[in-house]
């Protein structure tokens, strides 16, 4: 397919298109398994040069793929079919913060962190900050319904999308949903936008519901010897009256990598529990604390730290932001891929999904780690192999799909925050096997040349493995 | 073999997980804002040589010759990973291949080199050195990190940087015209940031500062070492009330360009009695790594002390 590449540079401007061969290598790849070379790339700065470039790829039915920070975990931003990748980091302008509305006005490309930071002078936040928000986009976060840490107390980030400008495949801009918290019936159209992937339009505005940030915050830290014990735990908190703001178990895995690579000084047990709690008054927090602190003795933890330091805080808060990079340092040979990653199961099923991620890296060759926001159920997991192996894709294959078997046997979830895209699009049209339909006629309608992140979702592979080549130096 | 001092990484490059984080804080990628420029992308260069997915070539070769070695990257990457090492490494497989780039790293003119040896004397990296029998200075392009400390030291202007990564001289010069040109914003005061040690704090509070009561404007450099004389006049020449240059604290600057600021603090701050402007208005102030708050405080109080002295 040939690219009218002049045409791109006059809409975008000389210096924002990029067809280098290097350039193109640069946008094959985010932080999934996955790698395909795009054709072109654009940086628009206006919606109006988004609705063009658009226009054109409609009318030449070539692939749009739309980028943020690229650091999405199972290849949302890799172009499968080759095409233009968007990247629209250049629109990152917070257009609007109404205190009185308690609400902001954002473009895509608008880091999450640098949001929170913008609100902090009014008092206010946006909580549903993935843990790569130092560099991941409200784009991305919106497009993938992200969550991060504190979605056991204010939610996904589904929850605070208002509205929304939203480019579609034909070039034509909409505005949907309003700048109100209530919106009564008729398709919610700015919520179907939220999590599709990049499938159904470009997100070029969003507006987003904000929150006051809390006066006081304390955390605990929970050791335990047994890592069912650790799981019982969690589940017993997310039933109880409590709602911490956060609620996070790491295992002995996770351990291990965060005390080598960051210092952490975690103790070396089976598990830790991390929880925070939140709110106005002091006295509720502390109340909050004591009885989840009761709940970690009944499970047999042991030496509960508690404590309101915000230094000390953050340093926990860091580190486990760190993670998933930390993991590619706990056995030599062995580096950390983004599969299985992040499922969600119910609340009850912690303790039991955790014990069976260990044991089935263990039958399958590969290391497999129980971690995450377990208190809105997101177990994460990597897999740690030695990725220059063939037999060891087959491993992790084999691994793959023995975890989400028993996550579809429980009543969970393929994805709890991460997203779909290609590496977990055979397991959840397992999952959805019967709403697949529905979700192609949707796709169908609202981009009818397949233009938007193609072979994604419903539409990709059937073999994650071979959906694209792979990013690491393997034959497969 | 093409890349033989670059094969050993390509373990380590495995182990990148590509996250990103590494991009957040590097001053190139400020500037260019592509992909090709952040640390990961040029880890992905490397990667992509040894993979055979692309081919060396000049582009690829200027690209990583591009960095300051301000080692954000390799803070913030819990991977371990260490960009910048990889990138050494990177080019002197490139300067073996034949390739001639310059990227951040310092030019000497021989035309104007007067060959007194002040360049030489001041470079921490040890990348200068004086070829005797020819009479000339001499850039090992492996060693220089592109702190531009010889830049500013150079008596008769001979050391040069490439425009394009924000630290020549012109534009040092028009980043200041911009502020100095906002007619209401008043006391008028530059702040000029080393940002090997306050760039991630500065980023931190700079969202407060602008919003609340501070009207400073601050400037990123990249070493205070890279700050001349000649810059700082200029700054009061075009209007400034007051210029503060932040850096590393002495010793932790790994140009000692914290060193030579203060040094020509003292010398311009007593070029400005002389001239009845005051060597109050000049002043520098030294930060670490995360001491965004003690930054806000600095720059707060010195921004209140100028309002009082007024104009010049």
């Amino acid at each position: 397919m040939k690219i009218n590449i002049k045409l791109l540079k006059q809409i975008v401007g000389e210096e924002n298109v990029r067809d280098n061969i290097a350039d193109l290598y640069m946008y094959s790849s985010d932080s999934s398994v996955h790698e395909a070379n795009p054709w072109v790339v654009v940086k628009p700065e206006r919606v109006e040069e988004v609705q063009e470039i658009i226009r054109y790829a409609n009318d030449r039915l070539i692939p749009v793929v739309a980028r943020g920070a690229g650091s999405g975990a199972c290849g949302h931003s890799v172009p499968i079919d080759g095409g233009i990748v968007m990247d629209l980091r250049r629109m990152n302008r917070i257009l609007a913060i109404r205190p009185r509305d308690v609400l902001c006005k954002v473009e895509p490309g608008v880091v999450c962190d640098d949001l929170n930071r913008a609100l902090q002078p009014y008092g206010l936040w946006f909580p549903s900050t993935p843990e790569s928000g130092r560099v991941a986009t409200i784009g991305g976060a919106i497009a993938n319904n992200g969550s991060g840490v504190r979605a056991i107390k204010y939610g996904t980030v589904r929850d605070y999308v208002l509205g929304m400008k939203v480019v579609l495949a034909n070039g034509e801009l909409v505005t949907l949903g309003a700048d109100t918290r209530a919106q009564s019936s008729g398709y919610q159209l700015d919520r179907l936008m939220v999590g599709s992937e990049g499938t159904l339009g470009i997100i070029v505005e969003a507006t987003l519901l904000l929150r006051h940030l809390p006066k006081f915050r304390a955390m605990g830290i929970a050791k335990f010897n047994k890592l069912e014990d650790a799981g019982e735990t969690i589940s017993d908190i997310v039933a109880s009256e409590v709602t911490p703001s956060l609620l996070e178990l790491i295992d002995d895995i996770a351990i291990t990598a965060l005390n080598k690579t960051l210092n952490m000084n975690f103790p070396q047990v089976e598990a830790i529990v991390v929880y925070e709690c939140d709110g106005r008054l002091k006295e509720a927090v502390d109340y909050d604390m004591q009885t989840i602190k009761e709940i970690c003795e009944k499970h047999n933890a042991f030496g509960i730290e508690v404590g309101s330091d915000a230094k000390e805080m953050e340093r926990i808060y860091s580190g486990r932001k760190k993670l998933f990079a930390a993991l590619s340092r706990y056995r030599e040979g062995f580096v950390c891929t983004s599969l299985a990653d992040d499922m969600a199961v119910p609340s009850s099923k912690i303790a039991e999904c955790a014990r069976k991620i260990h044991e089935i890296g263990e039958r399958n060759h590969v290391i497999m780690n129980a971690y995450g926001h377990c208190g809105i159920g997101v177990m994460h997991t990597k897999i740690l192999m030695d990725a220059t192996k063939k037999e060891q894709w087959e491993d992790a294959k084999r691994a793959v799909a023995e975890v989400y078997e028993y996550v579809r046997s429980v009543g969970g979830t393929t994805s709890g925050e991460h997203g779909i895209a290609i590496s977990k699009a055979p397991a959840w049209k397992k999952e959805k096997a019967d709403s697949l339909h529905m979700m192609k006629t949707i796709k169908k309608a609202l981009d009818p040349n397949n233009i938007l992140n193609p072979h994604k979702l419903m539409d990709a592979p059937d073999d994650w493995v071979a959906a694209t080549k792979l990013r690491y130096p393997v034959q497969l | 073999m093409e890349f033989s001092k670059l094969n050993k990484w390509l373990n380590e490059l495995n182990i990148c997980i590509r996250c990103g984080y590494c991009y957040e804080h590097c001053p190139l990628y400020k500037i260019s804002n592509w992909e090709i420029d952040t640390p990961r992308g040029k880890l992905l260069l490397t990667y992509g040589l040894l993979t055979g997915r692309i081919k060396p070539s000049s582009y690829v070769a200027e690209k990583l010759f591009q960095c300051f070695y301000c080692k954000n990257c390799s803070k913030s990457c819990s991977a371990q990973v260490s960009p910048t090492d990889i990138f050494t490494d990177a080019r002197t497989d490139f300067l073996g291949l034949g390739f001639q780039v310059q990227g951040t790293t310092v030019k000497n003119d021989e035309k104007r080199c007067i060959t007194c040896g002040r360049c030489v004397s001041v470079c921490k990296a040890k990348a200068l050195s004086m070829d005797i029998s020819n009479m000339r200075v001499l850039v090992d392009r492996i060693k220089c990190k592109g702190c531009g400390v010889c830049v500013a030291e150079c008596p008769v202007g001979a050391m040069s940087q490439k425009q394009g990564f924000g630290v020549s001289r012109p534009e040092l010069s028009a980043k200041i015209v911009g502020p100095l040109a906002e007619v209401r914003q008043t006391p008028k005061v530059i702040i000029l940031c080393c940002d090997w040690s306050i760039y991630p704090g500065l980023r931190l509070s700079r969202t407060e500062l602008t919003e609340t009561e501070s009207p400073a404007s601050i400037i990123v450099t990249v070493c205070g070492g890279r700050i001349d004389p000649g810059l700082i006049l200029d700054t009061f020449c075009r209007g400034a009330w007051g210029v503060m240059i932040a850096c590393c604290p002495l010793g932790e600057c790994e140009h000692d360009g914290n060193y030579r600021a203060k040094d020509r603090v003292t010398l311009v701050g007593k070029l400005l009695d002389v001239l009845g402007i005051g060597s109050q208005r000049l002043r520098i102030e030294h930060f670490a790594t995360g001491e965004d708050q003690k930054l806000k405080k600095a720059v707060a109080g010195f921004v209140s002390e100028i309002k009082s002295l007024g104009s010049i």
